[in-house]
């Protein structure tokens, strides 16, 4: 589905992520872990056409073979804070990516209202963000990158800012959302836990400069994933990650 | 009931600071040609008051036309350099250094290369209530947040889009700010542009006044000219609170 090739970050001449290879496969969750400051946001912010003007990027990428450029219609994009503009509802916030991608914009609110009960929203159409709690919010924020109905998804720590119960709801939740309409996903996490329930493949990056040093493969169907069955794939993560920043 | 109480203290100081004044002038019984009591001043603007309203017309008139003019023309300048980098980092610089010109002094010249017709003091009105709207405009739309911005464009947004969906409503909080700074000099700016050259208006009225000894009038001119500047604030306090419900929530995500 996406391929990258010999992607290199830099901060002027510095290499930020050096010479990083990755593809995503159609249907699969790959999460991508790393030390902080290894780059794994700025990869995932390249691909989704959001690079920090201050870091210059070479490399080749292809979305089902063909030479793409980002942003790129085929990929949605939720950064780390879920962003939504306070000025907007619920609905509007939502959206927003179907008005952006020429949708009529009564045709994408209705559309993103037909989704609302399935994001638990239903009753919060006309609510503004700071009328929501974290996790509705949070919700609103898939809901305005599912709701795009791209091929490829990119999720820059979705979770990071919520409980821990907000956050194990939001996880199943999401894998639910995923399972009814699959998807290739990239989702950036700092969560080894996070990581190895959620994910198909698991992609350890180093730092200095930043590049993939593993990439371990979860064959355990999710709903098999007890804390016996990831003890092994964990304990060997934990190790490579402590490895690295010690 | 909350908002009485809030201006409750500066009434309270008001009244007697009035109080005081009065009560210096009964006291000492300093000539109304120099220090007129407030009552002096209440009586000259009520006895004077079809005379004052009629150049309070006109300099009211000057300031909505040069003010609405200058907001148009802060927003279009506004625009231009946001979407050019060039232009701003030109022009940015030479805005500031304008502003070290007393441009009030530029009254006179005004009135000789334009008359004694409207031009001349809506163009000053224009030069002085411009500068602050720009600069609030520019600093607005700096302080959109980057998680936004990465938003728009991951989504496929042009700039403009970008700027339209995102930029301009950041901006908003801004640009009322600078709109009432403004606001407080669009008058001023009248009245001074009328010194220099006018056939009618507060600043020709007060001008007469004074050279007819009348200072009792002088302060009344200029108790109506404070009113009308707290008109205008009223008036762009009411349109930001009446389109602006949805823009009062918290301010950044």
């Amino acid at each position: 589905m996406l391929e990258v090739r010999n992607l290199t970050i830099r901060a002027g001449a510095e290499p930020l992520v050096k010479d990083l290879s990755l593809s995503l496969a159609e249907g699969s969750l790959t999460c991508l872990i790393g030390p902080s400051g290894c780059g794994k946001s700025s990869v995932i912010k390249w691909l989704a056409g959001v690079l920090a003007p201050e870091l210059t990027a070479q490399g080749r990428a292809t979305i089902d073979g063909v030479l793409a450029r980002f942003p790129h219609h085929d990929i949605a994009y939720q950064p780390q804070q879920d962003a939504l503009f306070p000025w907007l509802t619920t609905v509007e916030n939502a959206a927003l990516g179907l008005e952006i991608g020429g949708m009529d914009r009564r045709a994408a609110r209705a559309r993103v209202t037909e989704l609302l009960p399935i994001f638990g929203l239903e009753e919060h159409e006309d609510s503004f963000p700071d009328q929501l709690s974290g996790g509705m919010r949070q919700r609103a924020a898939f809901l305005r990158t599912i709701v795009q109905d791209t091929p490829v998804l990119l999720l820059d720590e979705p979770f990071s800012a919520l409980d821990a119960v907000t956050r194990l709801r939001l996880q199943d939740w999401l894998l639910e959302r995923l399972a009814e309409r699959p998807r290739a996903v990239l989702m950036v996490t700092h969560d080894l836990y996070e990581a190895t329930q959620m994910a198909d493949r698991v992609l350890v990056m180093t730092g200095g400069p930043g590049r993939i040093v593993a990439d371990i493969p979860i064959p355990t169907p999710i709903g098999a994933r007890s804390e016996t069955a990831l003890a092994g794939t964990r304990s060997t993560l934990k190790r490579m990650l402590l490895k690295d920043t010690s | 009931m909350t908002r009485i109480k809030h201006l409750f203290p500066a009434f309270v100081l008001l009244a007697a600071f009035l109080g005081l004044w009065e009560g210096y002038v009964a006291l000492t019984g300093a000539p109304a040609l120099v220090l007129p009591a407030p009552s002096d001043v209440v009586n000259g603007l009520r006895v004077e008051w079809d005379d004052i309203a009629r150049h309070t017309l006109a300099t009211l008139g000057v300031a909505v036309v040069g003010f609405s003019l200058s907001v148009a023309f802060a927003f279009i300048v506004s625009v231009v350099l946001h979407f050019s980098g060039w232009l701003r980092r030109g022009l940015m610089p030479l805005l500031v250094a304008s502003q070290t010109v007393p441009i009030v002094a530029l009254a006179p010249l005004m009135v000789l290369w334009f008359g004694f017709g409207l031009l001349p003091k809506v163009l000053l009105v224009i030069l002085v209530t411009f500068f602050p709207m720009v600069v609030s405009l520019t600093a607005g739309y700096a302080s959109l947040p980057r998680a936004f911005r990465d938003q728009l464009v991951s989504m496929g947004a042009t700039r403009w889009s970008v700027f339209r969906r995102a930029t301009l409503p950041s901006a908003r909080t801004q640009f009322f700010s600078g709109l009432r700074i403004s606001a407080t000099y669009a008058i001023v700016a009248t009245i001074f542009a009328e010194y220099a050259g006018a056939r009618r208006g507060l600043g020709i009225y007060i001008l007469a006044a004074k050279n007819n000894f009348r200072a009792d009038l002088v302060l009344s001119a200029v108790l109506v000219s404070a009113c009308l500047t707290l008109a205008l604030l009223s008036v762009i306090a009411g349109i930001e609170r009446i389109t602006g419900r949805r823009y009062r929530r918290g301010a950044h995500a």
